[in-house]
């Protein structure tokens, strides 16, 4: 069950620059400035493990490769090593052992300030991160780390509220909302950044029917952009519906990886039970049916159709 | 308390000598000397002031040890001074061996125990477990805004500029808490009047409660003594 | 519990949160609230379980009644022992102030001033309406989410309220941690005859342990009923709420024209 995902995105072509500005010719030579025109780079774990200082070992020997343009779901228990990984992609954690390589460099001697222009990390919990006594100036605090301004910026802005669904309230007290629309926020602030890595840390829970959609179209759109999206994840429809590649960890390491179909078929079962998940409905009825692999509502419906026509 | 008026209030060298070796040997029984070290080394800087203050400048001395230009350091003067250290140590280490023999929880239940009231003890109690919390939350905050690309490493004044948005989210996190932690101590009946109930029981044996009287009643008493003059001590 | 053409505005807010709402909540049974975010729900935890307006302020017309007594009318400390609260950041609902799990769900009687046997004789009981005598010595500090839920829950049982409100309990938690506070909120009830009241997002959760559905909409009831009938209710999804997994299943197959057998209903039972 250790298949890459279906699909490797293609790495954008020099000049098409990821929403940064279209002049720039993006350098891949200089190491220096990975700024926002930069193309998206392959993600990979060499190898890695992790321990806290007090001991806690998080990873044990993660080997994982991320091609440009992969949209990848990784899921498991509380605990199994979920956040710690993503947190290495853009340096808040380094490796114990091991290396982790964007575009086969390593990215250890990188800032974290550097690597969050690469690498944009929504966190779990948007009271983290809330400080500004404005919706806008909040999400226009990311890209303003990056050195953009002006006009570039205002669009930015707009256009993260836009896709969120929060442009009415750019002028409001972030604590004025809900906690589903700070969480609408805090994504917003990621997505104004426009980096060519999108991760999100539990980006549905908490949120309604409206909100989850809304993440929904996000991850699509940044998807259908070129750009790597890796969102970790307990809500096994909106995986198997929104990403071409399921990672499972448990206890630090990978115990399944690959398509939806793959990951929740009947034959992984026994592995996804062990790590106390449960395939999503649509795959239980196929595999009761014995229609094979039906990850999603869709796949069931045509599986269906199949049998019947 | 007793250490406290042993160790200042009687002349000579008898009382922080006695304070000091009854000091060491129960914290020697409670397996806390390391950390005592600890306390002590804070003592330091005093002691040091109290040394160079005593030997070079003690009035009227007359016996020098060495006469360096306009410094006479005296051997009177050396002498008071490792007396006065002796009771600083004596006296902070006794400070020292309370504070860490005595698991805060047991402290809070007695002081409760004698009257204190729920809230006091709850806002000690509390105080203290939030700070590892704080610590937490500010580390995640941090983090949550590294990610956004914030330089918490480059020049003074960048960083400078990042404090509200790292200082910002840990007090509004913590106030937005309030409500819901007040609630919640309220669904627990925290509000209601009369005594509440202490589970914990510390083992006060009749003995050790007369030992307490009797050790605090006899130093008053040998203070008393020592400073009338009726007894000699070393 | 009954809740009579309830409206409530917080201090300060121009609008109402709550508009004329009633609702019915009888011992043992368990109503699920569903809803948009900002319909309402959390206002309705805090009004139900007789916060709103007692501790929090704000403005209540109509009336809330426990057992035919009106929550207005109770102290802090009685509301706690007929109706208990939680929410759903455990974290913020344990005391901090204890050393291990016992205490913590001793803490409520002993605010009461109960005897030491009947504080240790509650404790115990309500470790074990919850299932985690085995948690007793453990740090509350070191737990995990679903485990802090569940020693929050035992706390707020040990006070025997016989209403239970909770507010969103499973949101921050994995699917084991959820599976396990809908099992221990379903089994209470049954056991303990509470009469509990929760808001979910997750009514898949809501599809296997409540008895009743009400759906919330800019602080009114939009509908209401049996569980099944509720989820299975076209008008759901208009309403911002998301149906069960088998409910949605379902309508997708017939609406791509396929046709729905005994055979498709059991295989997602």
């Amino acid at each position: 069950m250790t298949a890459p995902g279906s699909t490797p995105g293609v790495p954008l072509a020099a000049g098409s620059a990821v929403g940064g500005p279209a002049a720039a010719a993006p350098s891949t030579t200089d190491s220096a400035v990975l700024g926002p025109a930069a193309r998206v780079p392959s993600i990979e774990f060499e190898a890695v493990s992790f321990a806290y200082p007090d001991g806690t070992r998080a990873l044990s020997e993660v080997s994982l490769r991320i091609e440009p343009g992969e949209s990848v779901a990784i899921v498991g228990q509380n605990g199994s090593g979920k956040s710690t990984l993503v947190r290495h992609l853009n340096g808040l954690l380094r490796p114990t052992v091991g290396r982790v390589l964007l575009d086969g460099r390593d990215v250890r001697p990188i800032h974290v300030a550097r690597l969050s222009g690469l690498v944009g990390l929504a966190f779990q919990d948007p009271d983290r991160q809330l400080f500004a006594g404005r919706v806008a100036a909040e999400v226009e605090f990311g890209p303003r780390n990056l050195r953009i301004r002006g006009r570039e910026l205002a669009e930015r802005v707009r256009a993260a509220l836009e896709e969120v669904g929060l442009a009415a309230d750019a002028g409001t007290n972030p604590y004025d909302l809900g906690y589903s629309r700070r969480k609408l926020l805090a994504l917003a602030s990621i997505l104004a950044m426009r980096t060519p890595v999108l991760i999100l840390d539990e980006p549905t829970t908490g949120q309604d029917a409206r909100g989850v959609a809304r993440v929904r179209e996000a991850v699509a759109r940044a998807s259908g952009e070129g750009r790597t999206v890796i969102a970790i994840s307990h809500d096994m429809r909106f995986v198997a519906e929104s990403f071409r590649r399921v990672v499972v960890m448990r206890q630090g390491r990978v115990v399944l990886d690959g398509a939806p179909d793959g990951v929740f078929g009947g034959a992984a079962w026994a592995e996804l039970r062990a790590a106390n998940l449960e395939p999503p409905l649509p795959a239980v009825a196929g595999a009761r049916l014995g229609l094979g692999s039906t990850p999603t509502d869709a796949a069931l419906v045509a599986a269906l159709k199949r049998g019947a026509g | 308390m007793v250490g406290a008026i042993v160790a200042f209030g009687l002349r000579g060298w008898s009382g922080p000598t006695l304070v000091f070796v009854a000091v060491v040997l129960s914290g020697a029984m409670a397996g806390a000397l390391r950390r005592m070290a600890l306390f002590a080394l804070a003592t330091i800087p005093l002691v040091i002031s109290i040394l160079l203050v005593n030997t070079f400048l003690y009035p009227n001395a007359r016996d020098a040890i060495v006469t360096v230009g306009p410094l006479s350091p005296t051997w009177t003067g050396a002498t008071a001074a490792l007396q006065a250290t002796l009771r600083v140590v004596a006296f902070g280490l006794s400070a020292a061996v309370f504070a860490l023999t005595t698991p805060i929880d047991d402290l809070l239940t007695e002081l409760e125990r004698c009257g204190l009231g729920r809230r006091g003890a709850f806002v000690v109690a509390a105080a203290l477990g939030a700070i590892p919390r704080t610590v937490e939350r500010s580390r995640e905050v941090v983090d949550a805004q590294r990610a956004r690309a914030l330089d918490t490493e480059g020049r003074p004044w960048r960083r400078l500029k990042g404090l509200v948005p790292l200082v910002g989210p840990v007090v509004f996190g913590a106030l937005g808490e309030v409500e819901e932690r007040t609630m919640a101590l309220e669904a627990r009946a925290f509000t209601a009047p009369g005594r509440r109930t202490l589970l914990r029981r510390l083992p006060d044996s009749g003995r050790q409660r007369l030992s307490r009287w009797a050790l605090l009643i006899g130093s008053i008493c040998l203070v008393a003594a020592s400073l009338a003059g009726a007894v000699k001590l070393p | 519990m009954v809740v009579n053409a309830a409206s409530y505005s917080y201090a300060g807010a121009a609008q109402p949160s709550l508009r004329g709402l009633s609702l019915e909540l009888a011992p043992g049974r368990v109503v699920g609230v569903v809803g948009p975010n900002e319909s309402g729900k959390s206002t309705l935890c805090l009004v139900v379980a007789g916060r709103a307006p007692g501790v929090i302020g704000g403005r209540l017309e109509g009336s809330v009644r426990i057992d035919g007594v009106e929550t207005a009318s109770m102290r802090p400390h009685e509301l706690a022992q007929r109706c208990g609260l939680l929410f759903q950041n455990a974290a913020t609902q344990l005391s901090n102030t204890t050393a291990t799990v016992f205490e913590e769900v001793a803490f409520g009687p002993c605010n009461l001033g109960l005897p030491v046997a009947e504080v240790v004789a509650r404790a115990w009981q309500a470790l074990r309406a919850v299932g985690i005598e085995s948690l007793a010595s453990r740090d509350p500090a070191r737990i995990s989410g679903g485990q802090g839920q569940l020693v929050a829950l035992a706390s707020v049982m040990a006070l025997r309220p016989s209403y239970l409100v909770l507010d969103e309990p499973t949101s921050e938690l994995d699917p084991a941690g959820t599976r396990l506070v809908a099992g221990v909120l379903s089994r209470i009830a049954r056991e303990t005859r509470a009469g509990v009241l929760i808001v979910e997002h997750k009514t898949d959760v809501l599809a296997q342990i409540a008895d009743e559905i009400v759906v919330l909409e800019r602080g009114a009831v939009a509908l209401s009923g049996p569980a099944t009938a509720v989820l299975g209710d076209p008008r759901l999804a208009k309403l911002g709420v998301e149906p069960p997994a088998p409910v949605r299943l379902e309508r997708a197959v017939r609406t791509s024209g396929l046709e729905w057998s005994a055979a498709l209903a059991e295989a997602i039972e």
